[in-house]
């Protein structure tokens, strides 16, 4: 495994932990000790602390996990989208099922770490995130295909505004998510594609991004609906 | 008479006493509501009053009853005589015998019963004598209520023969046509001084005559419209609206032949016409087909009012039928007027009306015991017919001068009486069938609506039986899984731990294959939609890490596969689990450095076909040890989703081919 250098061009990553399991949060803290270039910036057990956290200097990378003591993770997902804006929020799970990792797309989040990832693999992911990258996972790429066939011609969805249509797949994130329904992994995508590696994966970040934003449009459509909002 | 006909001409008393109360309460706030036709309501009354009114008081001049004489005082005598006589053109009352009897008018005679058998006829003078002021620039006339004989009449005015009637003898109409001479000025311009009225009539016929008023014909001939419009006129008005609705209700039963009401309705009021048809026409009375019907139709009709209760009250009465059928019959057959039958005498009339009578009030009395507690209506009916039976016995007082000459023959107004009395019953049945329909319908918007309820219930148990069913199974499917796979794997690990026998790096290795184990079954119930290459592309996502850290290459060979509909949960979990043991025996077993995986699609099913370059086995010794046991597993599972499992194994490697129907007959196999 080559560690880039300390200081060097690819500067330093910095993390921050909302977990309140000890022994990951230890198991991540070892993991990301044997790697030069990632750094943890502060580490949370709760919702509060965690909120807490975010009112001191922003982390490139939030790893919180959604079960916290006193709330959901979802709030601190939330909190950090508002205000660490440049950082990349990452959720913690233990199966990367559908109900966990969609719903924190949809508020913000930017990908998911298995928590019984090897070290090694637990570094990549979080190098992956950092520099733009999401990581996908068959069964998520078909929610997220449904999701969005959904919203382009769902009879039931709300109109989409010409704003929001920029939102839609393009043709070949559509296709990205297709061969990942199909079990290829992100290098025979891009081998497939004649894309890099990278690509895919930056892809795959900008229809997680989407389904945020349509997301956020969906609730506000909703709301105006029910009136919780006006005009 | 059927049971069910009764239907419609049944009352329902029950009923009709809650609707009315409904009705009560509905009608002010309909009418306030309702003003346009409040409106037309006071308008068409108003002007009917308005119109009565007019006519009576306008056209009836009794405002000017000063200028009218009431000759009230008279004499009268009788002479005999051997046999109708013209009456002389002109009479000297002098000529007369001075045999006067003075008397008050209205004249009423009560010829003896026990007549000796004396003249063949008398005649009847009666002499008034008119002193007054009169005016004979204007038309005079003379007027009474009535002349009753059963002769020739005729009226001499200061001698002079002015009238004459009767001449045949008594017609049908006489007695309820009041009488009305006029005088013009031209022909008799000496004023009236003596009236003379001759009455020729059988020995035992009782004579009588009215009061007589002269004036102004202006001034007089409202009492006389006013009179005969009452005697005549409405009676006929009544009898003819009695037959038009009588042939409605006829036309009613051509529609609705099962309904006999409708047909009595029509039969009542045809007899009642014939009945009654006497008050107004002009025929002489005689012994012939119109007689005969005048006498019998009296005796039909109550023969149809008796069966009209029957069908009220619903009680067969069987020998009152035969009785009221056979009386009639009989009186038609005594009274033919034809040469060989019996002459219609005084006697023998007497006898068919005590008939008649006794017929009446059978009817009503035997009617009234059956309907006053059963039907509201019956009870009507048998009112209607004791109000007939007393106008026809003012009838009866009329004629035979029990009541004075001036009286009303109100007999005619018992065609009155039957016809407001079946109106009345046809507007409860309409009021009520149109209740009752409207009910009906309300009845059923609400059944519907129970039913809709009811429908939506049984869908909500279906629904939740399905949701516990599905649950069940579920619950079942994963217990199993677990009880195999997990559970087993977990209490070696915890013995071979507890027994110190494992390193620490082996049970680690056994716990990541119960975690593989447990992702797996979570997976199992994301739905997959039919897509086996998802399911596939799983259980890649999901051993990916473990191939890596074997060090060994997966080749992803995946074709398009079409979609399998019976790609359950559980059917996915076998599938998972059947490519899950086939690829950890690779990693375990065979020391292989690539594995290929590889879909393809047959005629009758897809086939997932999985490759190694290890070094193999022998399949027939490995299925027939007991060791074999993943194997079997395996080939448990794959029948237990219609499919099969095969192995090609030699030294170069193995080749593993799972086979899946494209269709299953059979979904409900586990």
């Amino acid at each position: 495994m080559e560690l880039p250098a300390t200081g060097q061009t690819t500067p330093l990553i910095h993390v921050a932990i909302v977990e309140d399991d000890l022994c990951f949060r230890l198991a991540l803290t070892e993991a990301i000790a044997s790697a030069g270039d990632i750094r943890v910036a502060g580490t949370a057990g709760t919702r509060a602390e965690g909120l807490q956290l975010l009112q001191g200097a922003p982390a490139d990378v939030l790893l919180v996990d959604l079960g916290l003591p006193d709330g959901s993770g979802i709030d601190v997902i939330k909190a950090a989208v508002q205000q660490w804006s440049s950082c990349s929020v990452m959720v913690s799970t233990n199966f990367g099922d559908e109900t966990h990792v969609i719903r924190s797309i949809e508020v913000g989040a930017s990908g998911y770490l298995l928590k019984d990832s090897s070290p090694a693999k637990i570094v990549n992911e979080i190098r992956n995130l950092a520099s733009g990258g999401s990581p996908i996972s068959p069964i998520i790429a078909r929610q997220v295909l449904a999701r969005f066939r959904q919203i382009g011609g769902g009879g039931a969805s709300p109109p989409v505004a010409p704003e929001e249509t920029t939102q839609l797949l393009s043709a070949r994130e559509k296709e990205v998510l297709e061969l990942i329904t199909k079990g290829f992994t992100a290098n025979e995508i891009a081998k497939l594609m004649s894309l890099s590696p990278f690509t895919v994966r930056s892809f795959v970040r900008r229809i997680y991004s989407k389904l945020n934003v349509t997301s956020k449009a969906e609730a506000i459509y909703e709301a105006r609906n029910q009136g919780i909002l006006d005009g | 008479m059927k049971p069910g006909i009764r239907g419609f001409w049944t009352a329902n008393s029950v009923r009709t006493s809650t609707l009315r109360s409904a009705v009560i309460d509905r009608a002010p706030r309909r009418f306030l509501k309702n003003l346009p036709a409040l409106a037309a309501l006071v308008f068409s009354v108003t002007l009917l009053v308005a119109l009565g009114a007019f006519l009576s008081l306008a056209g009836s001049g009794i405002q000017r009853s000063g200028e009218c004489l009431h000759l009230t005082k008279a004499s009268w005598q009788e002479v005999e005589t051997p046999g109708y006589s013209a009456p002389p053109a002109s009479l000297d009352s002098h000529s007369l015998p001075q045999a006067w009897h003075a008397t008050a008018l209205p004249l009423t005679m009560h010829p003896l019963a026990t007549a000796p058998a004396g003249p063949a006829n008398l005649i009847t003078w009666v002499r008034l004598g008119v002193d007054g002021p009169q005016a004979i620039t204007a038309s005079w006339a003379l007027y009474g209520i009535r002349l009753k004989t059963d002769g020739p009449i005729a009226i001499y005015i200061n001698g002079k023969l002015m009238y004459r009637a009767q001449q045949r003898g008594q017609q049908w109409n006489s007695l309820f046509t009041p009488l009305w001479v006029g005088l013009e000025p031209g022909v008799s311009d000496t004023p009236v001084r003596e009236i003379v009225i001759r009455l020729e009539h059988s020995p035992a016929y009782p004579v009588a005559v009215s009061s007589l008023w002269l004036g102004p014909a202006d001034a007089l001939r409202g009492r006389y419209q006013v009179r005969q419009w009452l005697q005549e006129g409405l009676p006929a008005m009544l009898n003819a609206a009695f037959l038009a609705v009588g042939v409605f209700a006829l036309f009613v039963w051509l529609k609705r032949c099962h309904e006999p009401g409708y047909l009595l309705f029509f039969n009542l009021s045809a007899i009642a016409f014939a009945a009654h048809l006497h008050y107004y026409v002009d025929l002489p009375i005689a012994h012939d087909w119109f007689g005969w019907l005048v006498l019998n139709s009296l005796c039909w009709l109550l023969t149809a009012v008796h069966f009209l209760l029957r069908l009220l009250h619903g009680r067969p009465l069987r020998w009152l039928s035969r009785g009221m059928i056979a009386a009639p019959l009989l009186i038609g057959v005594a009274s033919l007027p034809l040469p060989w039958a019996l002459p219609n005498s005084p006697p023998m009339l007497a006898a068919f009306y005590a008939v008649e009578l006794l017929m009446a009030m059978t009817v009503g009395f035997v009617g009234g015991i059956c309907t006053w507690r059963s039907s509201r209506e019956g009870r009507l009916v048998v009112v209607a017919i004791a109000i007939s039976v007393l106008l026809g016995m003012s009838d009866w007082a009329l004629h035979n001068n029990v009541i004075g000459p001036e009286g009303w023959f109100l007999g005619a107004y018992t065609n009155g009486v039957t016809f407001t009395l079946l109106g009345l019953l046809m507007y409860r049945r309409y009021v009520n069938a149109i209740d009752e329909v409207e009910q009906v319908n309300a009845g059923l918007a609400q059944r519907l609506r129970l039913r809709e309820v009811e429908l939506e219930e049984s869908h909500q148990r279906l629904r939740e039986i399905e949701q516990r069913q599905l649950l069940s199974d579920e619950r079942q499917r994963l217990m199993q899984d677990m009880h195999d796979g997990l559970g087993s794997t977990l209490i070696s690990a915890i013995r071979s731990v507890e027994q110190g026998r494992m390193r620490d790096i082996e049970v680690s290795q056994l716990l990541k294959d119960c975690m593989d184990d447990l992702k797996l079954a979570i997976d199992s119930m994301e739905p997959v939609e039919a897509d086996l290459l998802l399911l596939l592309a799983t259980l890649r996502f999901r051993l990916e890490p473990r191939m890596e850290s074997a060090n060994v290459a997966l080749m992803w060979n995946v074709q398009e596969l079409p979609a399998l509909s019976w790609l359950d949960p559980s059917s996915a979990l076998n599938i998972l689990r059947i490519v899950q043991e086939c690829i950890a025996n690779v990693l375990r077993h065979t020391r292989a450095t690539v594995i290929r995986v590889a879909t393809s699609a047959a005629a009758d099913g897809v086939q997932v076909i999985i490759e190694d370059n290890g070094q193999g086995f022998d399949v027939a010794a490995t299925l027939w040890r007991a060791g074999g046991r993943g194997l079997h597993n395996q080939q448990r599972r794959a029948q237990a989703v219609d499919g099969r499992v095969a192995w090609v194994s030699g030294e170069t490697g193995t080749r593993f081919t799972l086979w899946l129907p494209l269709q299953r007959g059979n979904l409900a196999v586990m």
